[in-house]
């Protein structure tokens, strides 16, 4: 098992979001505040990592014809009962975390891992690689809301962080953030879906951009590793 | 045939055992859910229009203008009525209960239940400073309220208009059920 790898995978090199492109639909949709993006990419994360384990476990069961239709009835099934729980046994984070939860259904990360991960690995490498996608995932969401949320309300961490009485961290997502410049003068349209196409796509240059770069230096060191080696001879 | 048979038991296997689990689930939680879901509605009830109890009329669930009125009840204290209603936001249906006072005029509204896209038309719902600023547009309103857009009174919610134009279509229909009564 590689772990080092699986961790440098998730966050970068195969990022869900701004790799794979997969799961851009909530991703534009709630990345609006702190909260939401902290909110929604554990939620993922937590789902992502139970239906990992769920499908690795009984991935020698699965006939091939119809394992899309057996993931869908495991991602709907673990969706549901992580819903009840926290409905019955945390409200405050159900009323919060309520609204994401539904989504994670449609979320085709969990069926693109399940699909392209889970099912052909071991029970322990797809728990490392649901949590290190789900990381992933959580730590684009986070990028995309401070951006957003700063250019577009000229605030910081909204719903998560609250300093009128001191600062502290509210779990409820009420808290107003840190007012960085005065809301007026923010550019609303970066809080709309138009930002959010914006943002991931500024997002993904960036990053594809970097990963082309160390992509080409492994490349020329290879070469330049070649040709010492001929030189050698 | 034999091929068909084997998939058909196991797919059938699998939806049972997930169908059994969430049973289990279900059976463990739908207490606890129900009592949260009765107590969060009481607490909406407060907020909407205060009083020491309510006493629900009874009334038929009627439509009016595409919104569902699901019940009305009389605040016992004479302050007016708090009427349920269910409608069709941009998402799924929305859930919210309307004050109503004597004058047919509205003392608030709280949304129960909905399933909008976090962000933007669930600030209508949010605890935050834009959902109590939405809210707080409606009180004192009366049946002809209406969006800006179509030229009343409501600020819609930015990038929400399906949401704000259900809610507001929703304080109108809950004012006149009201005056429906008599």
């Amino acid at each position: 098992m590689n772990i080092k790898k699986q961790f440098k995978e998730g966050l970068i090199t195969n990022n869900p979001v701004t790799v794979q492109l997969i799961g851009m639909c909530a991703t534009m949709a709630i990345t609006t505040t702190l909260f939401n993006g902290v909110g929604m990419g554990l939620s993922v994360l937590i789902i992502l990592t139970c239906c990992n384990v769920a499908v690795s476990a009984i991935r020698k069961i699965i006939p091939n014809d119809i394992r899309l239709a057996i993931f869908v009835v495991i991602i709907a099934g673990f969706v549901t009962i992580v819903d009840l729980l926290l409905q019955a046994f945390i409200p405050a984070l159900s009323e919060s975390l309520g609204v994401f939860i539904p989504l994670i259904v449609v979320n085709c990360i969990i069926i693109g891992r399940a699909e392209a991960f889970s099912q052909k690995n071991t029970v322990g490498a797809s728990f490392f690689d649901g949590v290190f996608q789900g990381l992933g995932y959580t730590c684009v969401l986070i990028v995309m809301c401070v951006f957003r949320e700063q250019i577009g309300s000229g605030r910081f961490g909204g719903g998560l962080i609250d300093v009128s009485n001191g600062f502290r961290f509210t779990l409820d997502g009420t808290g107003a953030g840190i007012q960085l410049f005065n809301a007026d003068y923010g550019a609303s349209i970066m809080n709309l879906p138009f930002g959010g196409f914006i943002t991931l796509g500024l997002l993904i240059a960036v990053m594809q951009h970097f990963l082309k770069k160390s992509a080409k230096k492994k490349e020329a060191e290879a070469a330049a590793a070649a040709e010492a080696e001929k030189e050698a001879d | 045939m034999n091929k068909i048979l084997k998939l058909t038991v196991i797919l059938f296997l699998i939806c049972a055992i997930v169908a059994g689990v969430l049973g289990l689930i279900n059976e463990v939680t739908w207490r606890r859910i129900d009592q949260i879901q009765t107590e969060k509605t009481a607490r909406a009830y407060a907020a909407v229009l205060e009083s020491e109890d309510y006493e629900d009329l009874g009334v038929e669930p009627s439509t009016i203008n595409k919104v569902s009125i699901n019940s009305i009840a009389r605040a016992s204290n004479g302050a007016g009525y708090v009427v349920e209603v269910t409608f069709s936001g941009a998402q799924g249906s929305v859930t919210m209960v309307v004050g109503v006072d004597n004058d047919y005029r509205c003392t608030g509204v709280s949304i129960t239940e909905h399933s909008e896209t976090s962000g933007l038309g669930a600030n209508a719902a949010s605890p935050a400073e834009v959902g109590v600023n939405f809210r707080s547009q409606f009180v004192g309103a009366d049946d002809s309220v209406a969006l800006k857009k179509a030229g009343g009174e409501i600020d819609a919610l930015a990038g929400a208009t399906i949401t704000s134009r259900g809610v507001t279509n929703g304080v109108a229909a809950a004012i006149q059920a009201v005056k429906a009564l008599g």
